[in-house]
């Protein structure tokens, strides 16, 4: 029931075909091919999709196309004039208020709506009109700056280059904006779901709507029947192969081959001309089900005779750990006070803004998948291997990605079935998952039950401390045997521990699975100990810093578990957090309702060994390799291409962006490595035909290992420069340096040339200019026992957070203020995009802390599958926060650079609660701290 | 979203017959805030939508002597922001512009706010505290439906098939009274209450002369809490009074443990709300306050 409709966008008339029941939003994106306009939700909450409507903002997903005619529609693409850029979107770009940017477009519009009516906004005005929109990158704290302070950041021509005091350097330590950004304020830059193929079909999955059961019968023959469907696939129309993360626990099918096990498991699925018509047909396939007992909580599914989810795990354990090193009972007897404590985690999720999408396309003898993926070469090696092909018969892109956060780490059944259906269909298939799919897939971050034993000195010098963490996995591997080793071994390179015994144990439950989320099973683990640790502190009339700082981690230790920390100013973040904020004169003297809170916390620079072992080639031509101690193969890998006229280097490597920011650190750090200036680098890492293998986004490792596969690349480039140039110059290659386009004597002032020209020269008489560069960590990282190798890293990063807060005592309702944080992240490559990674990642957890939580019914099924019941943190729940670098140098980084991603969100979880403490006096212990768990403690205990 | 036919009458009397012609096959759509997350989550099947965005006179706010009576189709935003409204009922405006965000709010209209008669919904508490009333068409007639019989359950009205609520009417709200509306919420934007209550208070002299309590969120339909109500009228205002006034609104709440809060808590939060609103309100009242 199509009828014509005439729009007004963007100033154009535009006249649409429309069903009654088509969005506004899906016009715009569909069949204009506006695609600035972001889904994020299609229910009203996100604000991804907010367009003005005669000039005011509105949600484009909760409005119908056929209701639009005679009014006016100004979507993102619509500020820009002849190509210049409005004044707000300018000033999102100068002002580092660009992440990943899949809020950015919803967010402009709604900025821009503002800024329309009243130019000088208050802080609070801002607040209001931009609760709207959520963003998971940026902590908004850019976003604030960018509206209030729009003006100035538009007149600026050139940005802001805030200068971090690196003498040495000429881009490393530049607040640069985001090299994509432009693409990414305009509404330019395609996402997956942007992309449209020729021939392209839409996919969709059946999901289980039982938590546990055999598939009996399953009847697609209505399904097929419906007009526009081209595909039906069930589980024997998949490879018998079983996928997952890491190899001796694969444990998924593409689609259930027999049992299903959660509510969301992957049952069916369906290609057809367009989604619609793929979800009516979801509807028509009956599946028969012979529903099985379920289990949903960790203490009963280890139990004799619990249901159980997999013959090859017994007692549904999943994977074990049990750890001991040094021996902790002579530490605790020699203790002075031992304290044991209890403390629950929650289930959350990383929520990345775009939800998940691929696009898989399989040709003649080559399979090409854009994924929206933190991962690309893990997603290739996994096709490979389910497929039982070549890699060099597949091709994975990686478009622009709204977030990760290690939602996005591991290859998704989108990725899978979307190539199956392409097969079979001989077209291009999309899948897109709706925010309700991303939770049923979930991969967030595991609930652990921990039970924590401390042994310190009277001075609170730590003697020993035990650990003993249940995960709740739910039904299937993903990244968990990682996982529950994250969780243990990250705990002794903050302090010196001396003895340590952990227990971890991962179960099993009819539950979507858990995965890694950014922390990597770090933040719960640590939020117990720095809560436990402030508890001795109050108990024993200590210091917190005190303790803190008598324990400290120091630079060149090897701890109890054997890793071996090189850099670390650790001391100094927890000093300089503590005289900013001034903790020592505020804590436990603020009124009753308020509080301040002290944590610490640190991570990994990059994992020291790769997820798959041995050499990079398919599962299937190789036995499975002996574990060794070195870096089978290089971890990241780069080239630079210097173009033809010598004025510009393009960088490849496969580094994920997922709005983190690599790709704009890796340019910057070709840039200085090469000598020239930072617009003179160009990056492609979205191809895995153009660029080489970088292992992606996750362990926080790209600045270090990219980085130095980039730096190394443009020292090779160098040097085959250099012996041009000096015969130009008369010189020997030896004396000369490059610099900001330039390259120089060391030796003679006079001698000098322009980087260009040199390089121009080189091209004339030796053809292309081309550098190769790669990094390996270093050989024999950590110890010999099972499972010495999660938590090896060339380097870690150390932070400490201090929160301030008041706690409304009728209700417990909690109102953070501030935040102070320190973070030893080494060299910051890019001062602007390492406090953007802290103020995301401060107010991602504060939100898991306060209000964040995945709840499941008795059935198994999430009660709040959707960004309105299950909350992250709007613009209006954000604190001040003031964000710091300790200096700092790591030896194996690029210019001393190491990782700040994922380590800014290991400390917050506890500074949080602790404060909480201190305003109220009460421990919560179970997260997340919410209002009604306040009030709740606060009556018991008074 | 399943496929449906969209009916776009200009007129009241063609938008009832339509209703009437496809019954319960058939719903009004205003700004389509609510319906439309109920209609792509397969909450509710329906094949027509009788929309009445060309209808004309639905969207104004005017007053006629104290009188406000506010068309169907003025969003959330416009009520927020109405000046009219703020000189005379401010806890509406307040109410309104607690709601969902700046986007919502400007689709959303008080039209659907009230007819969806959702129990957490934020303007019926103040407009049954000021004891407003709703104007119902068919068509053919209209009738006049007080606030505090407009609502028999979740998601459940008086309106009966092919009727359309036109205007909401305010009355006079008097001299020597405050109305105060406060809503607790679990974030800064996007947040259905867990709790609310709308607290109206008119003094005389140093007496109370008469109090309404209504509560939002704890029940099937927004509640007055009668016998909270009843304990205001004569008093004279303490402390103590409001404190025990409170405690009975929170014994009469009745309502369900959810995601948002469980039972107890919600109300422990009517408790504290009653408490606050009724403080706020006696000050104003007097004429203190903002
Ligand atoms: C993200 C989000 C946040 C929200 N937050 C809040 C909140 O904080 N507080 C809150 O109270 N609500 C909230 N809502 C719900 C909703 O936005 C409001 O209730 C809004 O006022 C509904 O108005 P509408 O015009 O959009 O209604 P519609 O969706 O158009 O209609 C709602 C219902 O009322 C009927 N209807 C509409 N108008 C009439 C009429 N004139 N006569 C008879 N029947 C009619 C419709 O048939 C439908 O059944 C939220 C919604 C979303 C999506
Ligand atoms: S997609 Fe419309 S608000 Fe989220
Ligand atoms: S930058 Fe806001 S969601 Fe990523």
């Amino acid at each position: 029931m199509y009828r014509l409709i005439t729009l007004n966008v963007n100033g154009d008339l535009r006249t649409v075909a429309v069903k009654p029941n088509t969005t506004l939003l899906d016009v715009i994106r569909d069949k204009l091919d506006l695609t600035g306009t972001k889904k994020g939700c299609g229910l009203g909450v996100c604000g991804a999709c907010t367009v003005l409507v005669d000039g005011e903002t509105m949600s484009s997903c909760l409005l119908l196309a056929a209701n639009m005619e005679g009014k006016c529609i100004t979507t993102i693409e619509g500020l820009e004039e002849k190509g210049k850029l409005s004044a707000v979107q300018k000033s999102f770009i100068h002002s580092g208020a660009i992440q990943c940017g899949y809020c950015t477009p919803g967010m402009v519009m709604s900025a821009k709506a503002l800024i329309d009516k009243s130019p000088n906004p208050t802080e609070a005005v801002i607040k209001e009109a931009l609760g709207g929109n959520l963003c998971r990158c940026t902590g908004y704290v850019k976003i604030l700056d960018a509206v209030k302070n729009w003006k100035t950041y538009s007149e600026l021509d050139e940005p802001e280059m805030k200068e971090y005091d690196l003498e040495d350097y000429k881009v490393v330590g530049k607040s640069l904006p985001r090299y994509d950004a432009r693409d990414k304020v305009t509404g330019r830059a395609k996402y997956t779901a942007d992309i449209v193929l020729p021939k392209m079909l839409h996919g969709k999955i059946l999901h289980s709507t039982i938590p546990h059961g055999r598939i009996i019968r399953i009847d697609t023959s209505r399904a097929e029947a419906l007009p526009g469907v081209k595909a039906v696939i069930i589980g024997k129309d998949v490879p018998d192969r079983q996928y997952g993360v890491s190899p001796p626990r694969y444990d998924e099918y593409v689609l259930a081959k027999d049992n299903v096990r959660y509510v969301g498991d992957e049952v069916a699925a369906v290609a057809a001309i367009d989604e619609e018509t793929a979800e009516r047909a979801l509807e028509l396939i009956e599946v028969e089900y012979e529903e099985l007992p379920a289990v949903f909580d960790v203490y009963k599914a280890m139990e004799e005779g619990a249901p159980l989810l997999h013959e090859r795990y017994p007692n549904n354990i999943n994977t074990s750990v049990d750890h001991h090193f040094g021996d902790v009972d002579r530490g605790f007897q020699e203790a002075d006070y031992i304290k044991e404590e209890s403390f629950t985690g929650n289930f959350t999720q990383q929520a990345p803004l775009e939800p998940h999408a691929s696009i898989g396309d399989w040709q003649d003898g080559l399979l090409i998948l854009h994924s929206a993926t933190q991962v690309p070469h893990y997603v290739h090696y996994m096709l490979a291997n389910v497929f039982d092909m070549p890699l060099g018969k597949i091709k994975v892109i990686r478009p622009t990605v709204g977030g990760g956060f290690g939602g996005k780490a591991e290859t998704t059944p989108l990725d899978l079935i979307s190539c199956v259906l392409s097969k079979k269909t001989g077209c291009p298939v999309k899948m897109v998952y709706s925010r309700k799919e991303m939770f049923l897939h979930n991969r967030g971050r595991h609930k652990q039950y921990i039970k924590m034993k401390l042994g310190v000195k009277r001075n609170g010098e730590i003697t020993a401390f035990e650990s003993k963490i249940f995960l709740d996995g739910g039904a299937y591997t993903s990244f968990g045997i990682v996982t529950v080793y994250y969780a243990g071994s990250m705990i002794p390179t903050l302090y010196k521990i001396p003895n340590y015994k952990y227990t971890g144990r991962r179960v099993m439950t009819n539950k979507p699975a858990c995965g890694a989320f950014r922390g990597h099973g770090s933040p719960q683990p640590r939020f117990a100990f720095e809560c436990l640790l402030n508890m001795i502190c109050d108990e024993l009339s200590l210091n917190p810093v005190e303790v803190r700082r008598i324990n400290s981690m120091e630079a060149d230790y090897h701890t109890c578990n054997d890793l071996d920390i090189r850099s670390c100013r650790y001391k100094e973040t927890l000093l300089q957090a503590v005289e900013e904020s001034g903790f020592s004169e505020k804590y436990g003297q603020l009124n009753d309702g308020h509080g301040i809170g002290l944590a610490s916390g640190g991570f990994v620079s990059g994992a020291g060994y790769t997820i798959y072992r041995g050499q990079v080639q398919q599962h299937s031509q190789k036995p499975r390799e002996p574990f060794q101690k070195k870096s089978i193969f290089p971890h990241a890998n780069a080239i630079i291409k210097i173009s033809e006229d010598g004025t510009q280097a393009v960088l490849f490597i496969g580094a994920a962006d997922i709005g983190q920011g690599s790709d704009t650190i890796l340019p910057m750090i070709a840039a200085e490595a090469l000598g020239l200036p930072a617009d003179r680098v160009r990056i492609r890492s979205e191809d895995s035909d153009i660029s080489p293998i970088d292992l992606g986004a996750y362990s926080s490792r790209i600045t270090l290992m990219g980085g130095n596969a980039v730096k190394r690349a443009a020292e090779d480039v160098l040097a085959k420069l250099f012996p041009v140039a000096a015969r130009l110059m008369n010189c020997s290659p030896e004396e000369l340096k490059a610099s900001d386009g330039f390259i120089f004597s060391d030796k003679d002032d006079t001698k000098s040339m322009e980087w260009a020209e040199a390089a121009r020269k080189y091209f004339n008489d030796n053809s292309s200019l081309i550098g190769t560069g790669w990094y390996k960590p270093p050989e024999g990282l950590g110890g010999d026992y099972k499972g010495a190798t999660v938590g090896t890293s060339p380097a870690y990063s150390f932070s400490t957070a201090i929160c301030e807060l008041n706690v409304d005592i009728s209700t417990g309702k909690v109102d953070v203020k501030k935040f102070w944080d320190y973070h030893d992240c080494g060299t910051p490559v890019n001062p602007m995009s390492v406090h953007g990674q802290v103020e995301g990642a401060v107010v991602m957890t504060t939100g898991e802390a306060l209000m964040e939580d995945m709840v499941y019914n008795d059935r198994g099924e999430l009660v709040n599958p959707n960004l309105h019941e299950y909350l992250l943190m709007t613009i209006k729940d954000t604190p001040e926060i003031f964000s710091g670098i300790v200096d700092s140098y790591e030896e194996e980084g690029p210019y001393g650079a190491k990782e700040v991603g994922e380590g800014a969100t290991v400390p917050i979880l506890g500074a949080v609660a602790h404060a909480i403490k201190d305003a109220t006096g009460v421990w919560i212990t179970d997260l997340p701290i919410t209002p009604e768990k306040i009030l709740k403690a606060l009556k018991e205990n008074y | 979203m399943r496929d449906f036919i969209i009916h776009e009458p200009d007129n009241i009397g063609g938008a009832c017959s339509l209703l009437l012609e496809f019954g319960t096959q058939a719903r009004i759509i205003a700004g389509g805030t609510d319906l439309l997350v109920d209609l792509k989550q397969h909450n509710i099947e329906i094949s027509h939508l009788v929309s009445l965005a060309k209808i004309g006179g639905l969207k104004s706010i005017t007053t006629i002597g104290d009188e406000i009576r506010i068309g169907a189709l003025v969003s959330l935003n416009e009520v927020a922001e109405s000046l009219t409204v703020k000189k005379r009922l401010r806890a509406l405006c307040k109410a309104a512009a607690s709601m969902a965000s700046k986007q919502i709010r400007n689709q959303g209209t008080i039209g659907g706010n009230i007819a969806s008669a959702v129990p957490s919904a934020d303007l019926p508490p103040a407009l049954l505290a000021a004891g407003a009333h709703v104007i119902i068409t068919s068509g053919e007639s209209e009738r006049k439906v007080p606030m505090s019989n407009f609502f028999y359950g979740p998601r459940k009205t008086v309106l009966a098939v092919g009727e359309i609520l036109t205007q909401v009417v305010i009355p006079s709200i008097g001299k020597k009274t405050a109305i105060i509306y406060k809503k607790f919420k679990l974030r800064g934007a996007n947040a259905l209450a867990v709790a609310s209550v709308a607290t109206r208070i008119t003094v005389a002299g140093n007496l109370i002369k008469e109090g309404r309590i209504v509560l939002g969120a704890v029940a099937p339909v927004p509640m007055i809490a009668e016998l909270a109500s009843e304990m205001l009228a004569g008093q004279i205002p303490s402390h103590n009074l409001f404190f025990r006034v409170a405690e009975a609104a929170a014994a009469e709440a009745k309502p369900i443990s959810d995601i948002r809060g469980s039972r107890e808590y919600r109300k422990e939060l009517i408790q504290v709300l009653t408490k606050q609103s009724l403080d706020e309100a006696f000050k104003r009242a007097t004429g203190g306050g903002d």
